[in-house]
């Protein structure tokens, strides 16, 4: 039996975004709780964990939402002009209690410039590639930014293997590269493509770049906003 | 970290005083936590709207942390709205509003206030502390500007704003933005276009193109500003902001059933901005969308609930366009929307009883609800109190003495309506807008389905006569004449056509049936905009009989 009038995208829009703000709740918990038990929690693999995948999977749910709102059009670039090492800072400083947990190092490598982008949309990129870094890393991550040919480039490296021949990769990536048999869906990824692309400027547009090196000899994560 | 240990003299965070204001206690401890932990000292916590607005109201506060979900009753919008109208709160000092979204869209949309910043939930220390300590750097680091349009010094803000940009570039976008903004305030709109005109050179971003375009409508560039607010929209969607002065523009175009569109569309995706609604409330009931209008009028009385803007007008407005929709329907939706209107009026009584010319208002509007369903007796009895209560009064405001001629042309009382509108017109002979509404009730004293119908006839008449056909023309004339027939210009149509006929076969009937319309027009006001027309067609018909 279906009822034409139930918009099954909509529905799952509306659960993903309760979703999403349960977890909100939970990480917020989280945090303080390790506040409050710094002593006993302070090098807790479960505890790391925990936050760890929480992390994660709110990650997910807000990228879902942003590919949600994309498909219906919804979704456009508000681009503003913004300091970039504040930006970074910022966003950085979220992820801080995991990685002084995980016992990891952190920096960031910034010029003082100025960069044209939305806030938003690139939070969404940056929490990600951070949390995808700080699983994939040895000792330490690092945020970069730059300018290059015109573009600015923002980047996350880490010190790790570094990504596999196949992820390798530069431009955009269209909705069919998403391979839901291999684990790996590569969600993040397309949604920084996504991103990338909705960031224009005359003919130029933007792209992610995935390859190995960087100041730390891991994975490096760049995406190029013109 | 103990707190004691972070409070040195650079500590930016320990100068200022700080108001919490979210429902969960647990979430006002914790935040207390971080803050002072951050090496904050003074710190108000408070759980919802009411306490916060009281708060500020005896105490100097620097940075408001407050949530958007506050639970029943007002939430961080309200509180942010009022906060800036009633300047209980300074443009010096930070309002962040702390979100549990990801994204904006539910505050977003609402025009008038924006917050400083918005936190994001989850937020933890390190990130608080970052994002706080930048804004508070940049919040010092403008001080100057903003105290001086807090004193609404205005071009001592400005050369502020002009030497500070080339020593703060992180804070391009902010000067610039508040420098288009303060030209424009101050009527300068060359310096205005200037400044949206530099950003853009350097790069299309919407905020400019916007303001830009609000300089294009102040100059009375009504088509390049449209053609640019179309192209913007276009590639933003959901910047509400510029549907609201596309609507303007395209309603100074003269183009106001568009103009209607495009605010519909804007409050479909962002329904919760009230003075939108009320917006596209009083457009649509001037393009006689009555039905669109009382939606509207619906949704700015539910809106004000919390709002700072809730006002007793939008109510009787809402009363006022439902008793138009029910008058002389008497089946189960008329019934439906005549009672919902009484309500309405009982609950503003209720609201604003402080407003003493308040239950008059609601009674004269009463008694046309009462009448358009057929209970005769409710609405004399109402009349005839309503009649007494006026004549106490000294000098009847324009929109009541309206009103109140509408209620008497309903009533029958055609002449005490036209004494009314009459002794109206020659007290507010200064105010167009006035006028404009004594005629247009002059003219059409019917209910508004009438009003469009006679309208339909009048627009068949006159493409009858453009296409030559006279007699079609004079009985689409004479029909539409049936309903309303005291309209100026219907009936000087309707003499123009008769002489025309005249013309090509002068029967004497056809000046006698002229006469007889010009008469009906013996005591148009000199006011009105016919007027000049009806005295130049009464000499041609003299010229014809003599």
């Amino acid at each position: 039996m279906t009822d034409p009038n139930i918009d099954f995208s909509m529905v799952l829009a509306s659960a993903v975004h309760d979703m999403k703000n349960s977890l909100g709740m939970l990480l917020n918990s989280l945090d303080e709780l390790r506040g409050e038990h710094e002593q006993s929690l302070a090098g807790s693999d479960k505890f790391n964990m925990l936050q760890y995948e929480a992390e994660r999977m709110h990650n997910d749910l807000v990228q879902l939402l942003g590919i949600y709102r994309l498909g219906e059009n919804n979704l456009s670039a508000h681009i503003d002009e913004h300091f970039v090492p504040d930006f970074l800072e910022e966003h950085l400083a979220r992820h801080i209690p995991l990685l002084q947990g995980l016992g990891l190092k952190y920096s960031i490598a910034a010029d003082d410039i100025n960069g044209f982008f939305d806030e938003d949309l690139l939070t969404g990129v940056l929490n990600n590639t951070i949390n995808n870094a700080i699983r994939y890393t040895k000792s330490q991550i690092r945020l970069i930014a730059r300018e290059e040919d015109g573009y600015l480039v923002l980047g996350v490296e880490d010190d790790g293997q570094g990504y596999p021949e196949s992820m390798q990769h530069t431009g955009t990536l269209s909705f069919k590269s998403l391979d839901f048999n291999t684990g790996s869906t590569s969600l993040g990824l397309f949604f920084a493509s996504s991103v990338a692309a909705l960031h224009s400027e005359g003919k130029r547009t933007g792209s992610i770049k995935l390859h190995n090196g960087g100041s730390l000899g891991g994975g490096v994560f760049e995406i190029w906003l013109p | 970290m103990n707190p004691s240990d972070r409070k040195d003299a650079v500590n930016p965070f320990g100068k200022l005083t700080f108001l919490v204001v979210d429902d969960f206690e647990n979430f006002r401890l914790s935040m207390r936590q971080m803050l002072r932990s951050c090496g904050a000292d003074k710190i108000e916590l408070v759980a919802h709207a009411t306490p916060a607005i009281q708060y500020c109201t005896y105490n100097h506060v620097d940075v408001v942390l407050c949530d958007y979900n506050l639970g029943e009753g007002k939430n961080g919008q309200h509180v942010l709205e009022e906060l800036r109208h009633k300047k209980l709160l300074k443009r010096s000092s930070l309002f962040l509003m702390v979100t549990a979204e990801t994204s904006k869209e539910m505050v977003m949309g609402a025009r008038e206030y924006q917050p400083d910043g918005y936190l994001t939930k989850p937020i933890n220390r390190a990130m608080l502390e970052q994002r706080l300590g930048s804004l508070i750097k940049q919040r010092n680091a403008l001080l100057p500007i903003t105290r001086e349009i807090d004193r609404e010094n205005y071009p001592e803000a400005i050369s502020l704003c002009l030497q500070t940009l080339p020593k703060q570039p992180r804070y391009k976008t902010w000067l610039m933005k508040t420098l288009g903004e303060l030209y424009f305030m101050v009527g300068d709109l060359a310096h205005a276009q200037k400044v949206y005109d530099d950003v853009l050179n350097q790069r299309e971003l919407s905020w400019a193109r916007l303001g830009r375009c609000k300089v294009l409508l102040a100059n009375r560039n009504f088509d390049q500003a449209v053609d640019g607010l179309k192209a913007l929209i276009e590639k933003h969607p959901d910047y509400m902001e510029a549907y609201d002065l596309l609507a303007e523009g395209l309603q100074k175009q003269g183009r106001s059933a568009q103009a209607q569109q495009v605010l519909e569309k804007a409050a479909e995706h962002s329904p919760n901005a009230l003075l939108r609604q009320k917006h596209l409330a009083e457009l649509a009931g001037a393009n006689q969308d009555i039905d669109t209008a009382s939606q509207a009028w619906r949704q700015t009385v539910s809106l004000g609930t919390y709002s700072i803007h809730d006002n007793a007008e939008h109510y009787l407005s809402l009363a006022q366009s439902l008793s138009d929709l029910s008058e002389g329907d008497l089946d189960e939706e008329g019934a439906a929307r005549s009672s919902e209107a009484l309500s309405v009026l009982t609950k503003m009584e209720k609201h604003f009883d402080n407003d003493e010319t308040i239950g008059l208002k609601s009674r004269i509007v009463q008694c046309r609800l009462h009448a358009g369903q057929g209970r005769h007796r409710e609405a004399e009895k109402i009349l005839t109190a309503v009649s007494s209560e006026l004549e106490s009064l000294e000098e009847l405001p324009a929109d009541m003495g309206l009103d109140f001629a509408k209620t008497l042309f309903r009533m029958g009382r055609e002449d005490q309506a036209k004494r009314i509108l009459g002794d109206l017109a020659s007290r507010f002979d200064n105010d167009p807008d006035t006028l404009q509404k004594i005629e247009n009730l002059l003219d059409e004293p019917v209910g508004f389905r009438q009003k469009l119908e006679a309208r339909s006839m009048n627009r068949d008449g006159i493409k009858a006569f453009e296409a030559g056909d006279l007699d079609a023309a004079v009985e689409a004339f004479n029909k539409a004449l049936a309903i309303v027939p005291d309209h100026a210009a219907l009936n000087l149509n309707l003499v123009q056509v008769l002489m025309k006929q005249y013309d090509q076969n002068p029967e004497p009937a056809l000046l006698a049936a002229c006469q007889q319309r010009l008469d009906r027009l013996s005591k148009l006001p000199e006011q009105h905009r016919q007027h000049r027309r009806y005295l130049a067609l009464t000499r041609k018909l003299k010229g014809l009989t003599a």
